[in-house]
Order: C-alpha cells, then structure tokens, then sequence
C-alpha cells in the first residue's frame, strides 16, 4: 500500500462515506424537484379545487372552497359546451386519423425510395415549414370562406379539419428520421419473399416503429384539440361553429363575464384536460421513446 | 246535430276563404312584409330578453316583416373586432360600446339611419347619446344604453361614510386598513381622463361624414393638466393602490373599486349588506378642491348595410327602431338594469331610484360625453399614468404631460405634400371658413381650383397647408378677404409670384 492511497483512506475516514454522501446528494435533488413539481400543479389544483367551489362563481382570494358541489358540471351540461366539446373531438379525432396516415405513408417514401427532386423537394418543404403558419392566415381564411366551410354556413369543423390536415405532410421529420434506422436489410428480406410495398409498410415497418406511429397520433390530436387563434376566425363567432378554446374564451370576454362564468370556465378547463391526460397517460412510454428515438439517431 | 257541425264547418271554410285573400292583401300593403333570415349579436346576458323583443317585434309590427333570428351572445367589447375581420361574415344587426363606433364607420359596417328614423331618435333619445351615434352630420347607430359610466363602490365597514368625498381621507382608510384602492389608472385612458376633466381640461375630437378624424382639441398639456396628475400621483404613490376595475377585487382584499353599473350585481353578490355607491371623490392640491369627472358613455345598435338587398335593410332598421325604443329598454332596465337612453324612459321614478343609476346620475353632473375619439388616442393615454408613477417632481410630471402632447402632435402631421398644398377657403359653398377646396399647380407658381359655385357678396382667401401661416387676400398676403362681385361659376387662379387673385368663369 503505497502513501497515497492510505492518504485516501485516512480522507474517506474523515469525511462521509459514498453511501451517505450519495443520499445526501440525492435527498437535495428530490427536494428541488418536488418543489418544482409543486409549482407545476399549483395551477391544475388551483383550477380543479375551483371547479367544485359552489358559493359563489367569480375569481376568490382563497382555494378551498368553502361549498363542495358538481354544481357548475350540471351547468356545463346544459350550456353550449358539450357542442363546443364534441367540434372538438370531431376535428381531433379525425385529423388524427388523417394526419397519421398522410405523416407516416411520407415518411416511409422519403426514407425508402429514391426519386428525382426526393432532396429538393424536403428541403423545399424545410423552407416551407419557416414561414410561421399565422403569416397564411388571412389568405386561408378568405379561400375558406368563399368554400363556405366557415361558421356563417355551418361548416367549421369540415374546415378546421381541412386546414389541420392539408399542411400534415410537412410534419415527416421525426418519423423519417425513425424509419432511417429500421435497418433496410428487412425490407429487401421481405421483398425476396414476395411482400410489395404496401406489406413491407404494414407488417414490418409499422410493428416496429409503434413508438413512432403514437408519437405521431398524439402530437395529431393536440394540436387541433388546444387551437384557439384560427379557430376563432373561423367560427365567425357562431356559438354552434367553436371549439373548446374559443367557446371558453367566449365565456371570459369582459369582466362581468368573469363574474359570472369563471368557476364554470374551470369546469370546463377540468373536462377538456380530461381525454388529453389519459391519452398521456397509457401512452407516455412510447410518447419519449418516440420523440427521442427519431431525433438522436435520425 | 250533424247538419249544424257541418254548417258550422262549411261557414269556416267559407270565411277562410275570405279571410286569406284578406289577409294576403294587408301584408302586400307594405312593401316589406316577407320573411327575413337574420343573425343577431348582443351581450351575454341579454340573448333571451331579445330573443323574446324580437318574437313581440314579428307578432305586432304592421308591414308583415318576420324575423327568423339567430341571437348569439356576442359581447359589446369584442363585437366591432370580430366585424371588421370580416364584415360579410358578421351579424345583420349588432350591439357596441361607442368607443367602436369611428372605426365601424370608417369600416363601412354601418348603414346610415334614414331621415325620418333619424328624426324619431333624435328627438326620443338624450343628446349626448345621439352625439355618440353621429359622425358629421349623419346618424350611423341606433341608442340602446346611456350608462357606460364609472363611480365608487365601496365597502360600507370599511369607509366611514363622511370620508367618501375626499380622495386623501379615503387613501389613508385603505392604508389603515390594509385594503387596496382600484382604480384602473394604469392600464386605461378611460379611466385615466376622470383626473383631466376633473380640472376642466378637455380633449375633443371632429370627424367628417366618413367617420375620418379631422382634428382635434386636446388640453390636458396645460397647467390645469399639470393639477390633475398631482391629484393622480397622490393615488399612484399609495401602496395601497391597485389598477383595476373588476369587481371581483371586492372579494381579494379590495375596499373600493371605481367601475360601471355592470358591475352592480357582482359587487352586491361579494358585498351584500356593506355595499356602498356614490360619486367620486374629490382631490386637493394646493389648497383647491377638483372633483373627479368621468366619461359618460352609451351601447349603440347597428344596422350592417345589405348591399343589394334594400328591403331585407329598411326591414332590419325597423327591427332596430323597435328594439331601441322606449319600451324595449324599459324592458332592458327592468331585466338587466341597463341605463336607458331614452328620455321618457330616462325620466320614470323606477329608473330614477335604481342605485346604481343614481350614483351614475351623481356623477354626471361631473362627466363628459363621449364623443367620437381617435383609437390611437386609447394608447397614447393610457401610458400618462405610468410615466406620472415613475415621475419625481414637477419636471417628471410635466415631461408625461410633453410626451403625451407630442405623440397627441404626430397623428395629425401632415405629409410634405399637404403642408405645401394650396386651397380655397371661405364662406363659399355652403361652407363657413372650415374647408379648403384643392387647388392644382397648373404652371409653375400658377395655381387653380376646380369650378365653384360663387354668389354675389361672398368672400374667401387662399391658403397654404390647410394653416393660416401662409395666405393670401385681395391685396397679397395676409390680405383683406377676396370679395365676389357677381354669381357665377369660378375658376379661382392664384398666382403664387404676383401674389394676385382672379376669378376666370368657367
């Protein structure tokens, strides 16, 4: 044993041993991350313990409510909003559905096959993609109007559907980063055994990019269900024509309105988070997985 | 019994066949009987009471019009917003703040009243409303409220009653208290003229037929203004004081919250019993009383032009007449307790004893109407309070009222081109020294108007910039005014180098 390693020992002696200084180190991490964790949830429990305050509906100083009830749910029942909630999922769901398949069947060409302009045309799409979406705004809504898909005839949720879904190509990136690892030595194997490229897609690629498929199906369904700024446009402020956003909004739109609704608003804020959160929630593994898995090895 | 029931039924076949005829020809007798599709945008709270006007308008009206309305709850805040996105997309008829209605004009999203419609609400509905609704000489909107003014809530056990009239003593309740004054001072010019009008200033603006803004008479860079943000600083300065004006802040630790007659039913849900109303207070500043005034607003409805469709619009302004008559904002005070802006509604003894109404009625004898203002304006003075808050002494002070003046200064320069422009004042057609006739630069130095129509004995000048820092009279510059010898139409030719005058017939 040579001089300084009993120098080491003789330190380690004095000081705290790894095990204790590692739980040390760990129980100041876990403080800071509770803490941080509270003030994430503060405003989530702030607006669900609201939801069920009953004695009075408009912005209080305490949190706990003094009178517990479902009062302002059997309220929602009965407003517009089980309209506005069911817009919302129409358009979700169905973007989506759409989204999905346009994203994937993208990504799969860009990833597999080899065609004039494959380079041109998705660094013409990265461009694309530059340009913030607002900046088409106007023009979309004035193409929509004369299509009338707008509020004033009835037809919103057709046109939220379309605008959501006709920009969906652009957004192949991740998924064909992912598809870039998926080694192509099996498609070719599945190829000699006979499988075109529709089966290679469905039966070999799909099964193994799971992860990829729900990434894409949540981010899908997310951006429809939260949109509030061409939603409104397009609902020309028809109460039959909004989705949840722009509904809730509507409930908020002067200071007597706040008065008034805004325990109903939190109900309301409660019931929208609802199918998100479960959705997040059985699908979380895949959802980093998937984000991850596209990113770094793409 | 049989030959009787069938008598009976062959009479009321028979009588329905007169009747049908009958009742045909009476709806044919108004060229608007038909039946109209319409969308309707009015406040939250009022969808059902007009859903229910507008069915009592469709049952009694005598041209045979029949509305299918679709009411939707639009509030008078975000209703001209949503117009002008689009205007063919927006409702056929529609309630707004007065503050909306310049850029509605402007817009195009309001059919003018018709002359007798004009005359009729005119004469049933208070001036300063009528005022609100007008933009040169032409009536855009139709009445509905006169109440879009501020007073003082308070809460009875906190402010002793006899401190309610002085500003300092109820500065000093809320501090001792440790309850908050809000007064939203800090983020709304509407709020923020109470202190100018308080100490007589004034800031009033002119628009033409078009709803274009011409100028402006702006005194609030003056040293009545400099009074009023010393009075606006003593509240600024309080820790106590909060920029608000929710009445929800009753319930968060507010003891007075300067808003509008909206808020009468939040505040009386918070406060109950201890709910007090009055005026506003006053301030003192070397040893002078200023009591604080406020802009005394209205709803208006309007009318969207109908392109093409001429009928279904005379139809929608009957529509509109009626829901602003006397009888539906009778009902509207009555279900809402919304302020009418009729006069004989104004007067009865129900609308009179409302309180919240009544502290609005204290408070008039201090407010200003609220004509049309530049939407701009809304920004520049909004910012006073903050530079006054961030100011230390007087020079502070004065460098908020300058830098209010100047940006008030910048919205009506004028281009290099206007600045040199020529043109024909006077008391010449149909005019009264208020407007310049273009003149165009024919040749170098020689300048000429378009035809006028002269009568004998009128006089007129020219002048450069619309100013009459350069100008020329019958006998060069700053001449007498240039009188017509005999009736006729006119060419005016100004000669820029001989400094003459001529008139050339044309």
């Amino acid at each position: 044993m040579n001089t300084n390693n009993t120098a080491a020992i003789e330190k380690q002696k004095r000081g705290l041993g790894l095990k204790a200084s590692a739980r040390i180190s760990n129980t100041i991490i876990y403080i800071i991350l509770v803490i941080m964790s509270i003030i994430w949830l503060i405003p989530f429990v702030c607006i669900v313990l609201q939801s069920f305050r009953c004695e009075s509906t408009w912005i209080e100083s305490y949190v706990i409510p003094q009178k517990w009830g479902f009062d302002n749910y059997k309220a929602l029942w009965n407003s517009d909003f089980p309209r506005w909630y069911l817009n919302t999922f129409i358009i979700a769901l169905v973007v989506s559905a759409v989204q999905t398949i346009i994203v994937l069947c993208m990504s799969y060409t860009l990833s597999r096959f080899r065609f004039k302009m494959r380079k041109g045309l998705m660094q013409f799409m990265l461009i694309l993609g530059m340009f913030p979406g607002m900046l088409a705004m106007i023009i979309l809504y004035r193409v929509l109007d004369d299509l009338h898909l707008t509020g004033q005839y009835g037809n919103a949720v057709p046109g939220l559907i379309l605008v959501y879904v006709a920009s969906s190509g652009m957004g192949y990136y991740v998924s064909k980063g992912f598809f870039d690892t998926i080694p192509k030595s099996l498609d070719e194997a599945a190829r000699v055994d006979g499988a075109n490229r529709a089966q290679v897609l469905n039966k070999i690629i799909l099964p193994l990019a799971k992860p990829i498929v729900i990434y894409t199906v949540l981010t899908a369904f997310m951006g429809p269900w939260g949109d509030f700024v061409f939603a409104r446009y397009v609902s020309q402020m028809y109460p039959q024509a909004m989705n949840v956003a722009v509904g809730l909004q509507s409930w908020l739109a002067t200071t007597t309105m706040v008065h008034d609704n805004y325990t109903l608003f939190c109900a309301g804020g409660v019931v929208v988070a609802i199918p998100v959160a479960i959705l997040f929630m059985c699908l979380q593994r895949y959802y980093v997985e998937g984000v991850t898995g596209g990113a770094v090895k793409g | 019994m049989k030959k009787v029931l069938a008598t009976l039924l062959s009479l009321l076949m028979v009588l329905t066949l007169v009747a049908v005829p009958w009742q045909a020809s009476a709806q044919a007798s108004s060229a608007l009987a038909g039946e109209y599709d319409i969308t309707v945008w009015v406040g939250e709270s009022a969808v059902d009471l007009t859903k229910k006007q507008i069915e009592d308008f469709n049952n009694t009206n005598e041209f045979g019009i029949k509305f299918n309305a679709e009411v939707h709850p639009v509030s008078e805040a975000t209703s001209a917003d949503q117009m002008l996105v689009d205007i063919n997309a927006g409702a056929d008829l529609y309630c707004f703040a007065q503050d909306q209605f310049a850029r509605l004009v402007q817009a195009g999203a309001l059919n003018p009243l018709g002359v007798k419609a004009a005359e009729a609400v005119i004469e049933a509905n208070d001036p300063g409303v009528v005022a609100a609704a007008t933009s040169g000489e032409t009536l855009y909107a139709y009445p509905m409220t006169s109440d879009n003014g501020y007073f003082m809530y308070y809460d009875k056990s906190v402010i002793p009653e006899e401190d309610v009239d002085s500003l300092e003593k109820l500065i000093a309740d809320c501090e001792a208290a440790d309850k908050f004054f809000a007064f939203e001072a800090q983020s709304s010019a509407w709020y923020i003229a109470s202190w100018f009008f308080a100490t007589g200033c004034k800031s009033e603006w002119v628009t033409d037929d078009d709803g274009q803004f011409i100028s402006v008479n702006d005194t609030f860079n003056s040293p009545e203004g400099l009074i009023a943000v010393k009075g606006m600083k003593k509240l600024l300065d309080s820790p106590k004081h909060l920029s608000s004006s929710s009445a929800d802040e009753f319930a968060n630790g507010a003891a007075i919250v300067v808003t509008g007659t909206w808020s009468f039913e939040a505040v009386k849900d918070i406060l109950g019993d201890n709910m007090g109303v009055t005026d506003l207070p006053s301030f003192e500043v070397d040893g002078k009383e200023y009591h604080l005034g406020s802009f005394n607003g209205c709803k208006l409805m309007g009318v969207k032009p109908q392109g093409e469709d001429t009928v279904k619009q005379a139809a929608l302004h009957k529509l509109a007449q009626y829901l602003t008559g006397e009888q539906c904002q009778m009902e509207r005070f009555e279900a809402l307790a919304w302020g009418p802006a009729n006069l004989n509604a104004q007067a009865s003894p129900a609308v009179q004893e409302n309180p919240g109404l009544a502290a609005l009625l204290l408070q008039n004898q201090y407010s200003r109407p609220q004509g049309q203002i530049h939407g701009s304006w809304w920004d520049i003075a909004k910012v006073i309070a903050d530079d006054v808050k961030a100011a230390t002494d007087e020079a502070g002070l004065q460098a908020a009222l300058d830098n209010y003046y100047n940006k008030m200064a910048s919205l009506f320069e004028m281009t290099e081109e206007e600045k040199n422009a020529w043109g024909v004042i006077g008391a010449i057609c149909g005019t009264n020294w208020d407007t310049d006739f273009p003149m165009t630069e024919v040749e170098p130095g020689i300048f000429k108007s378009e035809p006028l129509e002269l009568n004998a004995g009128e006089e007129f000048k020219v002048r450069q910039g619309a100013s009459w820092d350069v100008n020329y009279g019958s006998d060069g510059p700053n001449g007498a005014n240039v009188v017509v010898a005999e009736t006729g139409t006119f060419v005016v030719v100004f000669d820029l180098n001989a400094g003459t005058i001529t008139l050339e017939a044309a």
